[in-house]
């Protein structure tokens, strides 16, 4: 039965049950059977493939690429740097990843990556060189392992109608009894560990050993009973401070942004002791399919037009100089950021890349501690 | 007792809690759509004010459809295949004595059993050891094995008290196996059937955990959303989206049930005639 | 009764005839796609699981030395305990409530609908086509500082700030893990109500059973399959759920899927959380007999 057929059947109130039920089953085969052919043709096209942070898949920081290919890359997602790690160790490949300074070290010694060409990358000039010339990154030849792209800062944002500062801006407002229950933290180690180091006066190149352990360890359970929730999802600490169910709570830079954006009475604060500063970047796997669509990616990420777009919209740093020039002084004083990027990254404090068994017991002293043990 | 039979009393306190379950099954899932028109990236609760943008902007994202679609795929594949399993392992334990038998039902629930995340993993080591790439192909075996019980589950219950003198009496009448399980088992076990297809749909289509493991670069829309969740700004295109699925859903369901109302009649008076 | 082989056309050969005698080789034939399915699928990667539990971790790889270090640290150290008892405890309370509360509904649909029943089963399922994800984020705008409830409740003045306990806690994950499985209750209690015979319930009528002890004498045992089903479906995948938790759970939410999915993760623990899995499996496979023993005891003492 053809489809006229069957609408005039259907009209004339004469489509038996058993025969739509056929119909229905046609169109349920016809549906699974050509998505497969169509991704089976978009795949043999051999796009890059970007392995990267939720969020990043938008088509603003590939306009480069579009333009040279036709198309946006192909993007694979994940969660956090570890569950991409998982993944590449089981067996997965892709042209490009995105992880941050403290897992580069531990993701080169897996042996999955390659260094990058960077006479292959027109924008490679611009980039802020403090931000290539990190511990670990030099692989021979003087390439680096990972070319960096976006930085910012770990740091408290708080409501300024809601928390009384007496003094200086510190990371104590984070452990202020007063606000007990209202406070939000990271849940990711990698940024509350080292936020709560700094809390506890440990110097960072002290962090492997016992006494950063106990000391840290003691901090963060001494701020437990205060934290109503430890996410890495920014939606939730940014709904909580624009309504006032958190006061302060542990954030990078983005969520400062949108909350000014929607006019709530917030600062990203500069804490006396320092804030934390991260970089994260782009690093190529050793059996990339894509080589030159590789560096396609590499290079478009690292373009002014990108560049301008992370930092208006997320309110991240970028690694291309050129890309703050589009913005005034104030505008880049609230995001954190500022016309010379080099100061920023001179007051913050880098975290110190660690060996993967660090790692591992860190997470794992900070889970138990979150779960109250 | 009042005249008439016992289901045919219509009971009042039954039917106000059958229309209040509803209202409190829908009412969560309403505030997606209601969500979707607000006009502020946070989801809070007074709204801030009506606005269309978000289903606009939703148009252009090419992502989020191919999600859709993949979604789709995936899940009508799998509610087939592990319904059809599912019934023909449910029929081959109900109808036959096999030893072992107890082993092999609980062999087929383990995946309840287990927590999705360890299923992820140990198929992504498994796949990866015999070099087969993930993509939606992974992903579907995935959520094949996770679907697989629930049909069982479901379907077990109807075949076990399915009245087998039936069968015997087409067999007796000398009609082929075949045609027996088509015009005999099969309408008697159909709601059995429906309900694994339903249940193992929507299983796979909302299925997250396992699919992140053994997800390439196509994703489904689940994975989608999560990866949206980080940024606000993203999110109530997402609302849009989910809110469009639940409208295109009840639009699906109402037509096929209405025309299927419309056949209703003419197949039982077919049946009549057939002398079923 | 006839043995449907004497009464088919001539069977080809002895296997053939043996084939059609031997119940098992049918049913196994019949069972073999689903079979192969099962055993690649579950009995393999679980046997990779039990051996992984058994190794120890070591920088990137494994120390594969059979050992039990991590079976024992899963014994003593007393957060795996904890998380445990209380995701049982969770789960257990969200499957009592969804059972509890879908039973009537199911029972509704099965005796007290006419007509078009499959819509209502079909609306019963619908929601749950949204994202899981996003029904979760749902019960936050409803249970959160300045959702539906806590607004509600101040306009009209019943308190004077809004509720915290609501979100980020047990209870949060209790409610939402109830309303998220519904149709997990739902589906399996009507199959089972469904195919009760009513002429046995109109048998009792008219040998002069009120409609309680109808229900308690011929509906309730009847349908205890698709109860215990539903249980079964429902309490078995929440005990591992680490989404809920994470999303609602707070701090003191904390569930043993979230560890074990941590240790996968973050801590980089592979063998410790494949000996967490088998441990959750087998304390999940002792309630679940314990849960059906009881019943049976149960369906006896009612018959």
């Amino acid at each position: 039965m053809d489809v006229i057929d069957q609408l005039n059947a259907v009209k004339n109130g004469n489509l038996s049950r058993r025969a739509f039920q056929k119909s229905l089953l046609g169109l349920g085969i016809g549906m699974m059977t050509t998505p497969f052919t169509a991704s089976r043709a978009a795949a043999q096209d051999g796009q890059g493939t970007l392995f990267t942070w939720g969020g990043y898949d938008v088509p603003e920081l590939y306009t480069n690429y579009e333009a040279a290919n036709g198309a946006l890359p192909d993007f694979a997602v994940f969660g956090g740097a570890e569950d991409a790690l998982t993944r590449m160790r089981s067996g997965f490949v892709v042209d490009v990843a995105h992880p941050c300074h403290t897992d580069m070290v531990r993701w080169v010694q897996t042996g999955l990556f390659q260094p990058i060409d960077t006479s292959r990358l027109s924008n490679w000039g611009d980039v802020l060189p403090e931000l290539v010339a990190l511990e670990g990154n030099q692989a021979e030849g003087g390439r680096p392992w990972m070319v960096p792209f976006d930085w910012g800062g770990t740091s408290i944002t708080y409501r300024t109608d809601l928390v009384e500062i007496e003094g200086e801006e510190s990371w104590d407002i984070l452990w202020d009894e007063r606000y007990a229950g209202r406070i939000g933290m990271l849940a990711s180690g990698g940024d509350a560990w080292w936020c709560a180091a700094i809390k506890a006066g440990v110097p960072f190149d002290q962090i492997a050993t016992e006494m950063a352990f106990e000391k840290t360890s003691a901090a963060l359970r001494e701020q437990r009973p205060l934290v109503r929730v430890y996410t890495d999802d920014t939606t939730t600490l940014g709904q909580a401070l624009s309504s006032g169910e958190m006061v302060a709570a542990m954030t990078w830079n983005s969520t400062a942004v949108e909350l000014q954006y929607e006019e709530i009475p917030v600062r990203f604060a500069q804490p006396k002791e320092g804030a934390l500063t991260w970089v994260c970047g782009l690093m190529m796997h050793k059996d990339a399919p894509n080589p030159d669509r590789a560096y396609d990616i590499i290079d478009s990420m690292l373009s002014a037009e990108a560049g301008e777009f992370k930092i208006g919209s997320y309110g991240n740093g970028h690694s291309n100089g050129k890309s703050f020039e589009k913005f005034t002084d104030e505008e880049l004083q609230g995001l954190g950021l500022s016309a010379n990027p080099r100061d920023i990254l001179d007051a913050g404090q880098f975290s110190i890349p660690q060996e993967q068994e660090w790692e591992s017991r860190m997470n794992e002293t900070y889970e138990l501690i979150k779960a109250g043990f | 007792m009042k005249d008439g039979t016992y289901i045919q009393q219509p009971n009042r306190g039954l039917q106000v809690y059958a229309i209040v379950f509803l209202i409190v099954l829908y009412l969560p899932v309403l505030f997606i759509p209601l969500f979707s028109f607000n006009d502020s990236i946070y989801v809070r609760f007074p709204m801030q004010g009506f606005t269309f943008n978000w289903y606009v902007d939703l148009w252009t994202r090419d992502t989020v459809w191919a999600a859709l679609k993949n979604s789709l795929t995936v899940g009508l594949w799998v509610s087939v295949i592990s319904t059809g399993l599912g019934g023909v392992a449910a029929r081959a334990i109900t109808r036959y004595r096999m030893p072992g038998q107890s082993a092999i039902i609980t062999l087929a629930m383990l995946p309840l059993i287990v927590p999705g995340v360890i299923f992820g993993v140990a198929l992504l080591v498994l796949v990866s050891r015999l070099g087969i790439p993930l993509s939606l192909y992974t992903v579907g075996f995935g959520h094949l094995i996770i679907c697989l019980p629930f049909a069982i589950a479901t379907l077990l219950p109807r075949f076990e008290g399915f009245d087998r003198s039936m069968e015997e009496a087409s067999a007796d009448l000398g009609e082929t196996g075949w045609w027996t399980f088509w015009r005999v088992t099969f309408p008697m076990v159909a709601p059995g059937i429906v309900a694994s297809l339903l249940l193992t749909f929507t299983i796979s289509f909302d299925e997250f955990i396992m699919t992140f493991f053994l997800s390439g670069t196509d994703t489904t829309l689940p994975i989608y959303i999560w990866t949206q969740l980080r940024f606000p700004r993203e999110f109530p295109a997402v609302l849009a989206l989910s809110t469009i699925i639940l409208a295109l859903s009840f639009v699906m369901v109402f037509v096929a049930l209405w025309v299927g109302r419309l056949g209703v009649v003419s197949d039982q008076v077919q049946a009549t005639i057939e002398g079923n | 009764m006839v043995s449907v082989a004497d009464t088919e056309p001539i069977a080809r050969g002895r296997f053939a005839r043996w084939f059609r005698r031997s119940e098992a080789a049918q049913g196994y034939a019949l069972m073999s796609p689903a079979l192969l399915v099962l055993i690649i699928g579950i009995a393999v990667p679980l046997i990779i699981l039990v051996v992984m539990s058994m190794w120890t971790r070591d920088g990137f790889g494994f120390d594969m030395t059979p050992t039990i270090a991590n079976y024992q640290r899963a014994a003593t150290e007393p957060i795996f305990g904890t998380l445990l008892t209380r995701s049982f405890f969770v789960s257990g309370l969200a499957t009592f409530f969804t059972v509890l509360l879908c039973y009537p509904m199911a029972y509704y649909v099965a005796f007290h609908v006419h007509r078009n029943k499959m819509l209502w089963i079909v609306l019963m399922t619908l929601p749950f086509w949204t994202s899981y994800l996003l029904r979760v984020f749902a019960w936050r705008v409803i249970l959160g500082y300045e959702g539906v409830i806590n607004s509600a409740f101040l306009s009209v003045g019943w308190i004077e700030a809004p509720l915290e306990f609501l979100l980020y806690s047990q209870t949060a994950v209790i409610i939402t893990l109830a309303h998220a499985w519904a149709a997990f209750a739902i589906l399996p209690l009507y199959v089972s109500l469904e195919k009760i015979d009513k002429s046995l319930l109109e048998a009792a009528t008219d040998l002069g059973d009120g409609p309680f002890k109808r229900f308690m004498r011929i509906t309730l045992p009847l349908s205890m399959p698709g109860v215990i089903s539903a249980c079964f479906l429902i309490f078995i995948p929440t005990t591992g759920d680490y989404i809920t938790p994470a999303l609602l759970g707070g701090p003191d939410g904390v569930m043993i899927g979230n560890l074990i999915q941590l240790q996968f993760g973050p801590v980089n623990n592979w063998p410790m959380g494949s000996a967490l899995s088998i441990v959750l499996m087998a304390w999940i496979a002792a309630l679940a007999l314990v849960f059906l023993f009881l019943t049976r005891k149960a369906k006896d003492h009612l018959a």
